[in-house]
């Protein structure tokens, strides 16, 4: 047991330190960029994966929270010239806020309706920007002025330095999940996703503790939403919105792992690195190919791993454990 | 005024037809297989896109091509349900939604790679011939496919209630462990809604083509519309998901009329979480599981 933990935590240092000095080794924009994609998507993916993984509540509208995030700062900052850097904690509270009368509506059904009412509420966000011009540019969206090296505005010349900074903000999330998960919460969570019913029935107050994690999972997103229209410089709708946001949040955890600390690190490692191979095999015109193969490898997972890559790691990790002590 | 809105409920009355294809195989198959299929539009897509080809290519009416797309996708939907669907039935919500989900996403993007983004359409000889009586304009194509689709509608009530096999899928929905007590074979019953909620979405497919483009994304409109009439209607019943979604047209319709061109989307949406808000059981009552 002991020396299990010890593995755990050597294996943290070395990851940490790679991480860390990855940005020093590879220099190349391009691979800097894909980089700096992975964290993010692994952000939103942890973010998804509090609300969706442990309890179990399988939202495909946290494009809402990403998008309420990337707004909040932009207009913060373009209107009033307030740093992203506040303009982002402004954005999560704003997200967390609105997850309220959103998980109100919601969280009323369960199962694939609950699904279908976070894509509702999400599409239905994008609607109201595109429609109100007055609010936020309406459909054309914004350029977000560039001010060459500006570190306490969230602008960098070099993509190294948002590379850390997207780094940081995975390593708060997973730092918030690892808490939750160890907690009380976690154990409630857990239960909710097993049997909503049941859970509530040995005194799980299932409401309350749904609502509290989504403000957190909503707070986390918005954050991920700020960052990314920071690093693109441009906001509109379709962008902040996007569809393929709420997808590719349920997706990395689900094929990396729904429920674990790392799943949606791992899944997000996995299907942004197929997706950037596929793009310098096919050229620009990958659209449709890169979902295409997206939602097949979501097929292999569901029909033939449903515990994701974790679940296949674990298996050969304890499968290894159990050996040891019988050489012993 | 009151012609104006008389054609905007006429209108709204001629696409619910089309709405009510879809909405009774997404209710059919929720209330037999116990899932909510997510890719029930691309199936559409696929009808029009099957129309649009055999039109073009073999000269068939897009209305005749019926015969070929109600076949070909009840055949699709059989082998879906064999080797996906029974694969993930069960207590889990996570492999269901997500199957059906990587389904629709598959389609639609496949269907991106080989017909491309642009508009398909197929002009017949009564693409623009229309009716009028008192004041009132009924466009012929559209009256067509409102006709087939609520005889469609009609022949799957009639199939539920009289035949040996609907009653089977009757017995299904209501209590799948008594059903199979009672010698009904759960695999058979599920294959046949799978295949005939997809044949209808077929059938939808080929009603629309004489007067409506095909593309990859069509059928997201189509879905979305079905699943606000599912959760308003009362789940897995054919004549609420019927009702709801001829309410769902008129809504629409008179939100274009009265609100604006691109507002019907947000009629939709409104509709959707005004239910949610107001009755999340649905119309019906019952609960969502």
């Amino acid at each position: 047991m002991a020396r299990s933990s010890l593995w755990k935590i050597a294996a943290l240092a070395l990851l940490v330190a790679v991480t860390m000095a990855l940005p020093l080794v590879v220099t190349n924009a391009f691979a800097l960029d894909i980089f700096i994609r992975i964290l993010l998507f692994s952000l939103v993916g942890v973010a998804w994966n509090l609300m969706g993984g442990y309890a179990k509540q399988l939202s495909l509208g946290h494009a809402a929270f990403f998008g309420l995030g990337a707004y909040t700062s932009t207009i913060m900052q373009v209107d009033f010239d307030i740093s992203p850097w506040i303009g982002m904690v402004a954005g999560g509270v704003v997200a967390a806020l609105a997850s309220l009368p959103i998980g109100w509506l919601c969280f009323r059904l369960r199962g694939p309706y609950f699904t279908i009412a976070t894509i509702a509420t999400a599409q239905a966000l994008m609607l109201i920007f595109l429609k109100f011009r007055d609010l936020a540019w309406g459909a054309e969206g914004t350029t977000i002025p560039n001010l060459g090296s500006a570190p306490l505005m969230l602008q960098f010349e070099t993509k190294a330095s948002y590379y850390y900074v997207v780094l940081g903000l995975l390593a708060l999330a997973l730092l918030i999940t690892w808490r939750i998960e160890r907690s009380w919460i976690g154990y409630y969570l857990v239960a909710i996703g097993e049997d909503e019913d049941a859970a509530e029935a040995v005194g799980v107050n299932a409401p309350r503790i749904k609502r509290d994690v989504y403000m957190i999972s909503a707070f986390l997103t918005a954050l991920a939403g700020t960052f990314y229209v920071q690093y693109i410089y441009f906001i509109d709708p379709a962008t902040a919105f996007n569809f393929n946001i709420s997808i590719e949040a349920a997706l990395v955890s689900i094929v990396g792992g729904i429920g674990t600390l790392w799943g949606p690190v791992i899944g997000t490692v996995l299907l942004e690195t197929t997706s950037a191979l596929l793009q310098s095999w096919l050229g620009s015109s990958t659209g449709g190919v890169q979902l295409t193969v997206y939602a097949l490898m979501l097929m292999a997972i569901i029909l033939w791993r449903p515990a994701g890559l974790m679940g296949f790691v674990n298996d050969i990790w304890r499968r290894h454990l159990r050996r040891r002590p019988a050489r012993a | 005024m009151l012609e104006t809105v008389a054609q905007a409920v006429i209108n709204g009355l001629l696409i619910g037809g089309i709405y009510a294809l879809v909405s009774i195989g997404v209710t059919l198959i929720f209330g037999v297989v116990k899932i909510v299929n997510f890719a029930q539009g691309e199936f559409v897509m696929i009808g029009m896109y099957l129309s649009f080809y055999l039109a073009t290519q073999f000269g068939l009416d897009p209305l005749l091509s019926l015969f070929v797309t109600m076949p070909a996708l009840f055949a699709a939907g059989v082998l879906i349900q064999h080797f996906l669907i029974r694969r993930v039935l069960g207590p889990n919500d996570m492999p269901q939604i997500f199957l059906t989900f990587a389904l629709s996403l598959l389609l639609l993007n496949l269907a991106l790679m080989l017909f491309t983004a642009n508009y398909r359409t197929v002009h017949t000889s009564y693409s623009d011939a229309a009716l009028h009586f008192a004041g009132l304009y009924v466009p012929v194509a559209k009256l067509i496919a409102f006709v087939v689709a609520m005889a469609l509608s009609g022949a799957l009530w009639v199939f539920l209630h009289t035949t040996d096999l609907g009653k089977a899928m009757r017995a299904a929905a209501q209590n799948r462990d008594v059903a199979t007590l009672m010698g009904i074979n759960p695999n058979r019953v599920f294959a046949v809604a799978f295949g005939a909620a997809l044949a209808l979405a077929g059938a939808a497919g080929s009603l629309l083509m004489p007067f409506y483009s095909a593309y990859p994304f069509v059928g997201q409109v189509f879905v979305l519309m079905a699943f606000v009439a599912v959760v308003l209607g009362t789940l897995g019943n054919v004549i609420g998901a019927l009702v709801a979604s001829l309410m769902m047209g008129v809504a629409e319709s008179l939100g274009i009329q009265f609100v604006g061109a691109d507002s019907g989307l947000i009629v939709v949406f409104a509709m959707l979480l005004l239910t949610l808000a107001l009755k999340p059981t649905g119309l019906g009552g019952g609960r969502v599981r």
